[in-house]
């Protein structure tokens, strides 16, 4: 894996009126790899996906995409929210169109190709295709934004939240769809995750947001050796645990 | 590096076609290229090579568009140069090549209007049935809860009269009085021409008391209070909150469509009256700037020549109105499906509704009570 930064934040604050969420944040997300944001309910992990997408105002900082720019490429981003925020008033085929629509000039019928190409990638069945996002499952839902958050062929993959209510074994499918993806189209994936199912099975490297920064970062065993306090209570839970020997038993 | 425009080339050499590609192949530049993909379909034979040493920057939709063509080609291709991706991709594109999808079912034609008309009218008669059992249950409902009277709750009453009753006063207010001010300027100048002005204070009482107050009360009303009531109780149920009411023994019925009832049975009369009361006073301003007559004139002639029966026939119009307002507003809450689509319809079609039905008993009621000589 290459070593160039995709996503350089710098002295990021953001804020609601008077309550400070971050305060002199710095990340580097690598390019190529799939990084994990974890971190407390309320420490921002979300904002922070906000923030760097673009769609809150933020107090101070910068955020920049290196690798992008030295090609003087537009950073072109793809975002799945937590329920999917699929169009209800669109078919699960036109919502994966709607940004080739926007975007693009190619003919309809070749629009459609790829979307359904897209859905495909994301392992939905064609049948599925045709319904409204209200008539398919959850799972079926966060498949289907995830085909659409690909639709424009980004480079940058932000999920937010990708198997919460799911249960485990389409968790894990999950999980390994978005692994094939990022690794075949060769994305970087920035993953705000609760599960560390997900973070043991998918993440190259995770980062702990604590205390209105970045408290930890790294390969998942380095930030676990030397863990303090709130870090090493998540991982070292029963649940962290168990997610550990999980992921040595497949590994090994 | 900007992007330069997706190109391609067929040579001839000695033993097969060649398909040089340059330029970039993203998604956003493919469609200079999408057409003359597609005659190649027919001008290339299989077995050409495809040559992607000078190609740029490729994706997932460009990869697809180059499989497609190959694709319905048919037979083998072989990659020459080195590419990034390219070989990758292509492969990518080929294994998750999907299936053509299921077409959406519609029909076309006169078939297809035929059977829209039939579902249109069938929904109509669902419709009507669903609405006057909800009603029948309304009431059920308000029976209960006057044999029980400790099941009300004072609460959402006296909230749902504030946000619906109090907060509607000023417009309603403001509206009848402009309506009491426009009949009174259309009488001065039609009953002027008879020499009959002073009937003008007449036409005005007559008409607010007995119509104006009370349709310009429950219209607004309609468009202000079924709206948000609808509205209300639809993204309740959209977030599955009337379904947690009633895991946890909460009628939905006692809970959101009483107290909105109750409310607006006692508000609706008030506001009636203000809004009477308002519309005559319009009337009194036009009269004494255009007319000359006095407002010690204009009330004596009220008092003396317009019975009182006529209040009170405007006034026993508006719960009436009221009751179905809010019953028709809380039913299409309580149908509101999952989607925002249907929440968008059911407050459509609840203003609607409430309108069309408001005009309907109005009509009906001014036949009774012509009728009835009242």
């Amino acid at each position: 894996m290459s070593e160039e930064i995709a996503i350089r934040v710098r002295g990021l604050e953001s804020r609601f009126g008077p309550q400070v969420v971050h305060r002199d944040l710095d990340l580097d997300v690598k390019r190529g790899e799939i990084l994990g944001v974890v971190g407390p309910s309320g420490s921002g992990k979300s904002v922070l996906l906000r923030q760097i997408v673009g769609l809150d105002r933020r107090a101070a900082g910068t955020v920049e995409f290196p690798y992008l720019e030295a090609e003087r490429r537009e950073p072109r981003l793809g975002v799945m929210f937590q329920d999917g925020a699929l169009f209800s008033n669109l078919t699960v085929l036109e919502n994966v169109e709607a940004p080739l629509r926007e975007h693009t000039h190619i003919s309809p019928q070749l629009r459609s190709e790829i979307a359904g190409l897209k859905l495909g990638m994301a392992g939905l069945a064609p049948d599925a295709f045709v319904k409204q996002p209200a008539q398919i499952s959850g799972g079926m839902r966060k498949r289907a934004a995830v085909a659409r958050a690909l639709a424009l062929d980004p480079e940058l993959l932000f999920l937010d939240e990708p198997t919460a209510g799911l249960d485990p074994i389409a968790a894990e499918r999950f999980d390994r769809m978005v692994q094939e993806l990022a690794r075949s189209l060769g994305l970087t994936v920035f993953l705000v995750t609760h599960d560390l199912d997900t973070l043991y099975a998918v993440c190259d490297r995770v980062a702990v947001l604590y205390n209105r920064k970045i408290a930890a970062i790294g390969a998942i065993e380095d930030v676990t050796k030397d863990a303090q306090g709130w870090v090493k209570e998540y991982f070292s839970g029963p649940r962290g645990r168990a997610a550990e020997r999980a992921a040595a038993a497949a590994g090994g | 590096m900007a992007e330069a425009a997706a190109v391609f080339d067929v040579t001839q050499e000695d033993r097969a076609a060649v398909l040089a590609l340059s330029g970039d192949w993203p998604v956003d530049t493919i469609a200079a290229a999408e057409h003359g993909m597609r005659e190649l379909e027919t001008s290339l034979s299989p077995g050409a090579v495809i040559d992607v040493s000078r190609l740029g920057r490729l994706d997932m939709a460009g990869a697809y568009l180059i499989e497609r063509t190959l694709h319905r080609i048919g037979g083998a291709f072989s990659l020459r140069g080195a590419h990034a991706n390219a070989a990758r991709l292509l492969d990518i594109a080929r294994r998750a090549t999907p299936e053509k999808a299921p077409p959406a079912e519609r029909l076309h034609g006169w078939r297809g209007l035929l059977e829209r008309i039939g579902r249109a009218v069938a929904a109509i008669g669902e419709e009507l049935i669903e609405s006057m059992s909800f009603f029948g249950q309304t009431l059920a409902t308000l029976a209960g809860l006057a044999m029980n009277p400790r099941r009300i709750r004072s609460t959402s009453i006296v909230h749902a009269m504030e946000e619906a009753g109090l907060n509607a006063l000023p417009i309603v207010a403001m509206l009848a009085f402009f309506i009491g001010l426009v009949v009174a300027y259309l009488g001065a100048r039609i009953l002027g021409d008879f020499g009959a002005t002073v009937f003008t204070i007449d036409l005005v009482a007559f008409s607010m008391m007995r119509e104006f107050g009370v349709l310009i009360t429950a219209i607004l009303l309609a468009g202000r209070t079924c709206s948000a009531f609808t509205a209300e109780i639809g993204a309740m149920k959209m977030r599955q909150e009337i379904d947690a009411m009633r895991t946890m023994d909460i009628e939905p019925m006692d809970a959101l469509v009483a107290p909105r009832v109750i409310a607006m049975i006692v508000m609706a009369p008030l506001l009636t009256f203000a809004a009477t009361m308002a519309g005559i006073f319009g009337g009194l301003l036009a009269c004494w700037a255009d007319l000359g007559i006095s407002p010690v004139m204009y009330f004596s002639r009220i008092v003396d020549e317009i019975p009182a029966r006529h209040f009170w026939v405007g006034m026993v119009k508006s719960p009436v109105f009221a009751l179905v307002l809010t019953v028709i507003a809380c039913k299409q809450g309580l149908s509101v499906g999952g989607d925002v689509n249907s929440l968008g319809r059911h407050v459509t079609s609840s203003v609607v509704q409430a309108i069309f039905m408001v005009i309907l008993l109005d009509a009906a009621f001014a036949i009774w009570f012509l009728e009835m000589d009242l």
